[in-house]
């Protein structure tokens, strides 16, 4: 019992972080119609900056909060000065553009903070582990497990009951339309691409305590996050949220009960949705 | 590069106008020995690249005014970004546009199996300072491919003696799901079985995983006394993050194939106390080697990691080499003066055996301790064993 109550918190706390990836890179897709290979980048940026800050300040709450509104702003200004002049060109070109832009970020940050992977250590209050019965279990990654609810809920909300969430999903079903009717298009598309990024920093510096701030950890998450989205249904929140249900299921339990298969499964639920409702779970047929 | 080339020629074409006879004097010296780094510069494992480059510049400012057979060495660095079919390209570029007689460097086995393959045709020297895949100096064997460094199943084979003699029983095995994983769980297994301990779980997590919970898991509930574990560097420090985090090691004891100097910097405290083996641990208390830590960590401002320390040192043996051939363009000479020959390295006395190129050297069990002296945790040597020990048979991956 202990055991199925362990992997099923272990599959929510993985779940979590990738809802924080994924979430980013699904309200991209579905607002700016762009793949942004770039976003697996701003997420390890975010991981990277949360470990100067705690660094600096000693603290790692102070991360959580600063660091989200500096990788947004990274994102405004690099979607500002280069992917805005494209939409109108065909899909490859921001698909070159958005790959380029994760070398050159991937590259900076070595060149900033060296090749040497960076720990972080959880905050004083989330170190350790809690008894529960039976069950052992980290008290960071129950964290996680809140964090990725809290913030699932934040941004369905946003979208669903503010007007700025009524403007973003105007642009996302019309952007013309929209236009048309005043809605400043171009900014809802920076404002959110920014957004997007916050999130994606905001889960790399979630993570940086469990994995350790890294070379190269965007390029590994950014491929579930495309499975997640997948999944879920490119553009839908609570798409994003129950892909990343799915997949951290699939992966914690994957590895647990049948650990030769573990890495087919995902990819297995993938395909069958791809054949079946190729629009995903939450996504809307085009 | 290019434009380097161009504007040293132009000097010299113009040093040449203004002063005749100098100019061949020049020339002549100016004729560098040069060396080819195909190594990781970007992506995940450029740390490993950058050992093998700061390894480099070091010996390029300690060899400064001394010449080898009159001639400066020099060195060329080309990017791999862990791809064998790059790092192939790049070896050819050094071979064929720059001139090297000399690959070193190289990061993952998958690149040098495949750049070793190719030595044969090339005519070059390709030694190995990093790359463990037994099967280089056993199945895909050729006369132009050294290995100075101890290997995959060397370190395997220094722990599992070093276990021999511990009171654990019963372990675990976690390696990574390739080559170097697998072949290093399967050599570990078999040597820990004939000393009568059992190996009681054997998992294969993918390269690139972030979350080991279902595997710590299942080595909690395997009640083993110790993990041995065959992970890349970063994979190594989340599992051990990870498995800190669910209070596993206090039960379950961490043993490393190889104990890096990069886990300890960025696993912290909760590494300490794991044990494995070392390829070459700076601590060692040799004269030669306090002082090449001295030098190195004035120059670099770090102290050397496992690859810092071994490319130095194959950088140095290769020298002596040269000098003793008395040549560096005939490399049939080279490769005759450096069979059966040997060297005085930092971690002691290495031995080129001419029948599979692998050097005989010391073994290390390590642990990973605080020492007030240092930044970080530091690999402290537990037990030094003889090369004939940890070496496996020619052209095998297995021990007597």
């Amino acid at each position: 019992m202990a055991n199925l109550v362990e992997q099923g918190l272990n599959a929510l706390a993985l779940a979590g972080l990738l809802f924080l990836i994924s979430a980013g890179l699904s309200l991209v897709f579905g607002i700016l119609r762009v793949v942004n290979f770039a976003h697996g980048v701003f997420y390890m940026l975010g991981a990277y900056l949360g470990f100067t800050v705690v660094a600096v300040t000693g603290w790692f709450w102070p991360a959580l909060v600063v660091v989200p509104p500096l990788v947004a702003l990274v994102g405004g200004l690099l979607e500002a000065s280069t992917l805005r002049f494209i939409y109108r060109r065909p899909p490859i070109y921001q698909l070159l553009l958005t790959f380029g832009l994760a070398l050159i970020l991937e590259e900076s940050i070595r060149v900033v903070w060296g090749a040497t992977a960076k720990g972080v250590d959880p905050p004083l209050l989330l170190q350790g582990s809690l008894q529960l019965g039976d069950l052992i279990y980290p008290r960071y990654r129950l964290f996680l497990v809140v964090l990725g609810l809290a913030v699932g809920a934040g941004v369905w909300l946003c979208l669903q009951k503010t007007r700025v969430g009524l403007v973003i999903r105007a642009v996302a079903q019309n952007s013309e339309m929209a236009d048309c009717l005043g809605a400043d298009v171009a900014r809802v598309r920076t404002l959110v691409f920014a957004a997007a990024c916050g999130l994606a920093g905001l889960g790399g510096v979630a993570a940086a305590p469990m994995t350790t701030a890294y070379l190269g950890m965007g390029i590994g998450v950014i491929v579930d996050a495309f499975v997640v989205v997948v999944i879920g249904g490119l553009g839908s929140i609570p798409g994003s949220m129950a892909g990343s249900l799915i997949v951290g299921a699939a992966q914690t339990w994957g590895a647990f009960y049948i650990p030769e298969t573990a890495m087919v499964i995902i990819y297995a639920v993938m395909g069958a949705i791809l054949i079946f409702r190729p629009w995903g779970l939450f996504g809307e047929e085009e | 590069m290019r434009r380097r080339d161009f504007l040293g020629t132009a000097v010299v074409s113009a040093a040449a106008t203004v002063a005749g006879p100098a100019f061949l004097r020049r020339a002549y010296a100016a004729n560098p020995i040069k060396i080819g780094i195909p190594t990781v510069l970007s992506g995940g494992n450029a740390q490993y690249g950058i050992q093998a480059k700061r390894a480099c510049e070091l010996f390029a400012k300690d060899m400064k005014g001394k010449d080898v057979l009159g001639r400066p060495i020099e060195f060329v660095y080309e990017d791999t970004a862990s791809d064998p079919a790059t790092a192939v390209r790049k070896a050819q570029k050094l071979v064929e546009r720059d001139g090297v007689k000399f690959l070193t460097g190289v990061v993952l086995s998958s690149e040098a199996l495949a750049i070793s393959a190719k030595c044969p045709e090339w005519k070059i020297i390709f030694m190995s300072t990093i790359n463990g895949a037994g099967a280089l100096t056993a199945k895909s064997y050729n006369r132009y491919f050294f290995r100075m460094n101890t290997s995959g199943p060397m370190g395997a084979r220094a722990v599992s003696l070093y276990l021999a003699e511990s009171p654990m029983k019963r372990l675990f095995a976690l390696g990574s799901d390739y080559a170097w994983g697998r072949d290093s769980v399967a050599s570990f297994s078999s040597q820990i079985e004939k000393v009568k301990k059992e190996v009681v779980g054997r998992e294969f997590p993918p390269v690139g995983t972030k979350d080991f919970a279902s595997y710590i898991a299942k080595i909690r509930q395997s009640k083993a006394e110790g993990v041995y574990l065959v992970l890349v560097g970063q994979d190594a420090s989340i599992f051990l993050r990870q498995a800190h985090e669910f209070g596993v090691t206090r039960e379950t004891k961490p043993i490393m194939e190889i104990l890096e100097l990069e886990n300890m910097k960025a696993v912290g405290d909760a590494m300490e106390g794991a044990i494995g083996s070392s390829r070459y641990p700076f601590t060692l208390d040799t004269p030669r080697n306090r002082e090449f830590v001295k030098r190195f960590h004035d120059f670099h401002g770090v102290y050397p990691d496992m690859f810092d320390g071994e490319t130095y040192e194959g950088l140095e043996w290769l020298v002596q080499v040269i000098q003793k051939a008395g040549t560096a363009d005939d490399v049939e000479k080279v490769i005759a003066a450096w069979e059966d020959s040997s060297y005085e390295g930092l971690e002691g006395t290495f031995f080129m055996r001419k029948c599979d190129h692998q050097a005989v050297q010391p073994g290390f069990a390590v642990q990973a301790v605080k020492d007030p002296k240092y930044p970080h945790l530091v690999p402290k040597v537990l037990a030094t064993y003889p090369g004939e020990k940890v070496t496996p048979k020619c052209r095998t991956e297995e021990f007597d």
